[in-house]
Formats: structure tokens, sequence, C-alpha cells
């Protein structure tokens, strides 16, 4: 399979076709969310932001009210006070970044998991920016390793691209910690999108996310996997070891493949189950899809899903 | 209690832990791969792996006793039958050694009656579905039912015969070959050392032997009637004794109708007794000892012809044979006379030898046409070589010769040979030579068996007369080219010569071409069984390792011991196929998951 993925070595994160291909693509949530204006997303706050943005030189014709009185005492001079009023919704992007996303199974065809989440998160806060919702992120490993804020600004995601760039792929994985971060960002109802291999502490990480849903949040997980952990070849006998753990086994791949790909199965379809029981979308992908192609896989909601 | 027929192959037994050590050679430790997903073939394997152990430890189990199999049924195992009486069903040949030494008699009876008491109690234990045979001296394996052999048992006498106990045991192998019975070889013989002989066996013997020492003993190894014809003055003979080294014996020698001479003979030296005239004529000489405990070799039978000397005419120039002819001369083994020329081609008898001049050789072949004769001088030959050793002439250089060339198909009457082609032969009454008998073509002339070449030449080969041969009963004697019946007393076997013969016992065999006498067969015991040395113990396991050896008291409950036994190597062969198909079906097992 052809990767339209820009190399990994490349400093700008989206091939300008896959961003042109992103252009159709509108992320909808299905719940309520809370925003100051009105748009495609439901609020229960219709005509109030609350969220300063920045400030401008007064005009005619400006309420009054949004004339920053205490600037004005300081420097003489009008200003009034712009707020994210173009703002629908505020949404989040968990990035796993533990060592086992820095892990690719053909290294001279395949992205490593964590550039591709990387661009996939990139892709996504592009076109939430683009629809004018607040975008925030949170990488993490073993602890919180980043944290921007959810912002709509135009430099927002220039920020974001920069954060995303200075990223590599950290050591252990502890998901939980993360998410309860991420409560205390989004303060008001919104949109998480956590992105990971999910090669971690399944019942904390499915506590943390059932306590977002509980929170009022829309929740959507993308498992990415590369193609080599969703089937095993080989003849040779190996020692496979975990990156993270160290933890081994010792086996013949294609003694063991069969059996391996009903493991994998077992394994997406119980994470499917269980979100679904939540109220949490899921969507599985390979790092040999392109990226562009899963982002409108996973953000067009299917119907019947919540 | 487990037994094994053939204990030796248990030293392969280590061999089963094969499979182990290249399991534990072959273990090492694997490349490490960098997987993050450990935690899904921890969750793959977690279930399977102990099927996994079970089968790769079930597989190395299955080929441990797959070898296991193989060797301990190499090896032969048997297990006695507990609780059930009798034998199974068994196939046994009892062989009964009753050549010539089983007649020597040891406190008053003789070893063959021990043996045969022996065979007796075998046989008697037998069951009409045991498969029975008796092989003798005779070399005939007899299969009947217990009565039958008990019978054959009982009639049987000392054979005069030899009997080879390793080609006996070889033979009797041979006819259980094919038994699906526990099978199962019965010796009994006297063991005489001279008389063991190497045998690949694979079925179980017992050997059976008298005991007691063999009675000391001295018989008569050989006669020497020295060269023949003797002349009517008479001649001499030399008696050779075998048995008890050392021991002296009257012995007594008489030359047809002639009153006996007596001599003191020494076991292993040579006893030298002249002989007064007699008439001409194929004349018996009979050798005696004083009767001793074996009563067998006491007697031996010789036959001299005595005829006058041959008149033989030849050319005084030819130095080396004027030399030989004048010395028998001298020792009247030869006259002056026409009734043989010696050195070309005469009248009547000739000993031919190639003329001096190559030109003259057409005209001496064209001569020998004339006569009848169908061999031919040839071309000649120039390489030094060697004449083939046998009973005419020894091996002898030859620098040169013409090839002898048979005309009229298969050659006949060749008497020597060089580098196998024909050197001496005889046609009739011309013997025609390869080579002049002189230093330049051969270095015969200058040999010590030169004169007695020359004699038995003049005097017994171109009269067409054969040597007397010396056998023993059974053992084969290749016939004279011109042999075509062979005669004792009224007895008469129509021959082919060149052919073996068997004489069937002790006599003289006269040999015949048409009306005419070529010579005689004394047929005595063999040598060797005067030697009444037995075997040891050591030297019969070092010939057959396996062999028990009991002594006649002790041959009925030896017996029939393969069918007392169960034998387990068929049940340990289905097992090793069964192994086999087992580890077949796992390791394709493996390799169908592996694909």
């Amino acid at each position: 399979m052809t990767i339209s993925s820009p190399p990994a070595n490349r400093p700008d994160l989206l091939d300008p076709l896959e961003v042109s291909r992103l252009g159709g693509i509108e992320v909808t949530t299905a719940g309520l969310v809370e925003g100051f204006l009105s748009g495609l997303h439901r609020s229960r706050r219709r005509g109030f932001s609350v969220e300063f943005a920045e400030h401008r030189m007064y005009q005619a014709g400006d309420e009054l009210r949004y004339v920053d009185w205490k600037l004005l005492g300081r420097t003489d001079r009008l200003y009034v006070k712009q707020f994210e009023e173009e703002t629908n919704l505020r949404a989040m992007l968990v990035l796993d970044v533990s060592r086992s996303m820095g892990w690719t199974g053909a290294p001279d065809r395949l992205l490593p998991k964590h550039e591709y989440a990387r661009r996939l998160a990139a892709a996504l806060a592009l076109v939430l920016l683009r629809q004018r919702d607040a975008t925030g992120l949170l990488a993490f490993d073993e602890d919180v390793r980043a944290t921007l804020p959810p912002k709509v600004s135009t430099a927002h995601w220039h920020r974001l691209l920069r954060m995303l760039t200075g990223l590599e792929a950290g050591r252990g994985t502890a998901a939980d910690r993360a998410l309860q971060r991420v409560v205390e960002q989004l303060r008001r109802r919104g949109l998480v999108v956590f992105i990971s291999d999910l090669l971690l502490d399944r019942e904390l990480v499915l506590r943390a996310l059932k306590f977002l849903r509980h929170r009022g949040h829309q929740v959507l997980v993308l498992h990415v996997m590369d193609p080599g952990e969703v089937t095993l070849e080989g003849s040779a006998e190996a020692r496979f070891e975990d990156p993270e753990t160290a933890a081994a086994v010792i086996l013949r791949p294609n003694d063991w493949a069969e059996v391996y790909r009903r493991t994998v199965e077992g394994v997406v379809s119980d994470w499917r189950l269980a979100l679904r029981r939540e109220g949490i979308r899921y969507h599985r992908l390979t790092t040999d899809l392109p990226f562009g192609l899963a982002l409108r896989e996973a953000l067009v909601r299917p119907p019947g899903l919540a | 209690m487990i037994g094994f027929l053939h204990p030796l192959f248990l030293w392969a037994l280590p061999l089963a832990t094969l499979p182990l050590v290249l399991h534990l050679v072959a273990r090492r430790q694997p490349p490490t791969v960098l997987f993050p997903a450990v935690r899904y073939l921890q969750q793959a394997t977690q279930e399977h792996q102990r099927r996994l152990k079970l089968e790769h430890w079930l597989l190395l189990a299955v080929r441990t006793l797959l070898v296991l199999a193989v060797i301990l049924s190499a090896a032969g195992p048997t297990v006695a039958r507990k609780g059930l009486p009798g034998h199974a069903p068994t196939a046994v040949v009892v062989v009964l050694d009753n050549s010539a030494s089983s007649a020597a008699v040891a406190g008053g009876t003789s070893r063959l009656a021990l043996l045969r008491g022996a065979a007796r109690d075998v046989l008697a234990k037998a069951t009409p579905d045991d498969a029975l045979w008796l092989l003798t001296a005779d070399g005939t394996a007899r299969r009947g039912a217990a009565a039958r052999l008990l019978g054959l048992v009982d009639s049987l006498s000392a054979s005069p015969a030899r009997l080879d106990l390793g080609g006996a045991l070889t033979v009797a192998q041979g006819v259980l070959e094919g038994e699906s019975r526990p099978s199962e070889i019965v010796l009994l013989s006297d063991l005489q050392a001279s008389a063991l002989g190497q045998a690949e066996l694979r079925i179980p013997v017992v050997v059976v032997r008298p005991e007691g020492n063999p009675p000391s003993n001295a018989g008569i190894a050989s006669l020497d009637p020295g060269p023949q014809p003797w002349s009517p003055d008479g001649g001499s003979v030399r008696v050779t004794l075998s048995g008890e080294l050392g021991r002296s014996v009257p012995v007594s020698v008489s030359l047809g109708d002639r009153p006996p001479r007596q001599g003191l003979g020494t076991v292993g030296e040579t006893l030298t007794l002249p002989l007064a005239s007699v008439a001409a004529g194929w004349q018996p000489v009979t050798i005696r000892l004083d009767p001793d405990e074996f009563r067998l070799d006491d007697e031996y039978r010789g036959m001299v012809r005595v005829a006058p000397v041959a008149g033989v005419t030849w050319d005084a120039t030819d130095r080396y044979l004027d030399a030989a002819a004048a010395t028998l001369r001298q020792n009247r083994r030869l006259v002056d006379g026409r009734e043989v020329t010696l050195g070309g081609l005469g009248a009547g008898a000739s000993v031919v030898q190639p003329p001096a001049e190559a030109s003259a050789l057409g005209a001496l072949n064209r001569a020998l046409e004339r006569r009848g004769v169908l061999w031919r001088y040839s071309d000649p030959v120039g390489l030094l070589q060697v004449s083939d050793s046998g009973p005419l002439v020894g091996r002898e250089e030859v620098r040169r010769r013409y090839r002898l060339e048979y005309t009229g198909g298969a050659p006949r009457g060749i008497l020597a040979t060089v580098a196998g082609q024909p050197w001496i032969a005889r046609a009739g009454d011309i013997v025609l030579l390869g080579s002049r008998l002189e230093p330049e073509w051969t270095a015969l002339p200058l040999s010590a068996g030169f004169v007695p070449l020359v004699d038995a030449l003049v005097n017994r080969l171109a009269r067409g007369e054969q040597a007397s041969i010396s056998a023993s009963p059974g053992a084969p004697v290749l016939l004279p080219d011109l042999a075509t019946e062979v005669r004792l007393d009224d007895r008469r076997w129509t021959v082919e010569g060149g052919a073996p013969f068997r004489p069937p016992g002790v006599g003289t065999y006269f040999l015949l071409a048409g009306a005419d006498t070529l010579g005689a067969i004394a047929v005595n015991v063999d040598p060797r069984e005067s030697d009444l040395t037995p075997a040891t113990d050591a030297a019969i396991h070092g010939l057959w390792p396996d062999a028990r050896i009991v002594g006649p008291d002790g041959a009925r409950a030896a017996a029939f011991a393969a069918g007392a036994r169960g034998d387990l190597r068929g049940p340990l062969l289905w097992a090793a196929l069964l192994f086999g198909l087992i580890e077949i079906a796992l390791a394709s097992g493996r390799h169908r998951k592996s694909a």
C-alpha cells in the first residue's frame, strides 16, 4: 500500500493533498455541547461568550459594555474585549505518545504509530478550527507531556502544530491521569478525541472515559494499530519483547498467526462493545490507511450511533 | 525375567537419548524482536501453550520410545511364559554331529552314543505343533515328526565325513529363515576345535557337548607313495601320523597281497617304509595302526600304480633334457627305448617342446594336426611371467613361450598355466610344452622340481595316466578332463570330465575314460578328525557369542527355550511402527499449523 503522507522527517506535518481532501469534513456531535455561538452544534448558552480572546481598538458603534475600562484607566485608550464568540464546540485532542506508539512493523514502508497519530491530530485540529471550534491538545505517556488549552484563534493551529512537532515517543503509558487532566481543561461539556494504540490499562482507561461521558463530554476513541500488530507473520522463532514493560514471549509466528488474529479481533471487539455501552464512539485505524481517509471514516458518524 | 538373544545390542541403548540430546542441542535463544502488542501474544498463547507443550513433550517421548523399541527389538528380548506348561510351538533344527570323530570312545561309551541320547531327550520334549529338522554330517536337513526323527537318530552311526560346524549352523539357520514360530538350533557335537567355523547367527543356539576329556588318539594323516608309477623293482611310502603329539605307535603297511611291513611311527613325524616289487597294475596300499579308542582313523587306503619304466628316446644335444633323462636312467626311472619321445614329436607318445627356430613351428603344427592333436602353437610371448602354481608345476619364471591354442572348442587337457593361459597341455599321448626346457625360456630346468617333472611327463602323463588323488568323504574332487566314469567296487557313477565329484565314503575309487583307467581316488577319513582336542567355551563364544552351552544331561531342559520364552521382538517392532505413525501424525500436524 502506498502512503500519501510525507516522510516522518519532513518539517511540515500535513500533506497538502490530504489537507485539500479534508475540506468536506464537518465534525458533528450528537449531544449537547456548550458554546457561545450558535452553529452546527447545539448550545445551552446562546448569545454569551465567557472566554476572552483579544483586544482591539474601539470603533464607532461598538457596544459600550465590551469596553475594557481598566485598560482605559491604565493606557487612556479605548479598547474593546473580543470573545471567542464563534466557538460553538470545545474539543480536546488527547494523544498517546508512549513508547509503544513509536513502533512500526515496516520502517521502510509505514510510519510509526505516533507519527501517524500526530498527523491525524493535526488534521483533526485543522478541521475543527476551520469550523471555529476551540481545539486543545494534551499529549501523554506515563505522565502528561504537553498541554495546549482549547482556543479558536488563527494562531492557535500553528501553536498546536509546533507542539505536535516537538513530541517524541516517550516511555510507559498512564492514560487515566491524562484523561483526569482533560476534565480539568474542559470545564464545560465538549468533545474529547482520544488517539492511542490502547496498549494500556484497559480498566483504568475505561473508568476515566466513562467519567468523561458522565461529565457530559462527547468522546471519540481512535484506536491506532500498525498492520504488523494485526497480523502475525514470520517462520523463524523469535523472542517478542514489549518495549514498555519488557515482558517477552518466545514463539514461532506462523504457529500462532491464526490464534493471534482471533485474539486481536476479540480485543478490538471488546473495546468497541465496552465503549459503545458508554455511548463512546470507537474507530480502529491502521497506519497503512491514508490518514485523511482514516479521518473521514472516523468522523462521519455512522447511522444509529450516538 | 527378561532375557536377550543378542545382548550386545543393548550397548546401543544410550542412543535412545538421541532425540533429547538433539532437542537440547537445537535449543538456543532466539533473536529478540521489539513488539508492543506482546500482551495480545500472551493472551493468545495463554490458552494454547499448555497443549503445545504437551504436544512437544509427547513428540519427544514418542521419538525416544521409537529408538528404544528398535534397539530393544534388535537385542531380541524374551520373557518367560509364566504359569504355562510346556512351550509354545517352536521350529527347531537338531544338528547331530555324527562326523568321524564322534566314533571316539571315552569311558566305555562312544561320543555319538552320548549325543544320540541327548538328541532323543530333545526330540522327546517336542509337541505335535513343533516343526523339527535333523541335520547330520551328510549335510542334509531332514524334516519330520518327532517319532520319525527319533528313528533316524537311533539308526545313526558315525559317518566318515567331516562336519564343519559353522557351515552346519548356517544351513540350519537357512532352514529356519521363513519360520514364523520361535526358532532354535540345538547343536549336539563333540565340538572338535578344528571343526569350529564362523557363522552369523540370528537364531538362538543351544550347544550340547559331551562332558569329560576325549581319549588319547593317533591316526594316519597321509600316505605319500612318491613318484608313480612304481617300477617293478618296488618303491617306498611315506606315512604321516596325526593325533596326540609325540605318541609312538606301530605302523603296518601292506602292498597288494604281499605280507605287510612293520615300522614304528611317531605323531608329528614321517615314517618311510620301502616296499618290495609287485606285479604291474594298480596295487592297493593299506596302512594300519593298532586299534585305539578312535578306530576310524586307524586304517588308511591308497593306490600305487606299478608299471615298467618308460623306454625313452631324446636328443642328447639338448643339454638340460639330456641331464634330466640321464639322472632318471641312472635311478632306473626310465630306460632307453622308443615308447616315449622326449623333447620332440615322435611316432608314439611324445613330450613336445617348441622348436628353437620359429621357422620350424609351422611344420610342427601341421604334424600335430596330422596326429589329430587339437592343440597348436600360436603367437610367441616375450614377457617375463610366472607360472601358476599347480599340482604339476609350482611358481617358476617363464621368459619366453608360445601361446597354446585349442582348436576344438572348450580347451581340454590343460596341465599347467602361465597368467591363466595354457602352458603345458596334453592331448592323448602327446604332451605339449609352451616353452623350451632351457634357462633362456624358463627357470624350470634349473629348479629342484625339474627331474621329477620330466619323470612325471614321460612315465605318467605321456602315457595318459593321472596321479593318485587323495580325498575325504563328502569333499569335492575335481575330476580329470577325460574322465567319464568313477567306479568303487560294483558301484559306478557316470561323470563329466572337469566337474567336481563327492565320494560318499572311504575306499578306492577308479577314474575311467571309456575302457582306460585314468587314475584313482583314495578316500580316507579327513586327517583333522584325528585331532580330538575339544574347543574351549571361550573359543565357542568367540565365534557364536550368544550360544548357550550345556552338557548332555541339560539338553532336555535347555531345548525349546525359544518357545518357553515369549519373543518380544514382534510386539516391539509393532510398537516401533506405531510410534513411527504417531510421530508422523504429530510432526505433520505441527507442520500444517506452521504452514
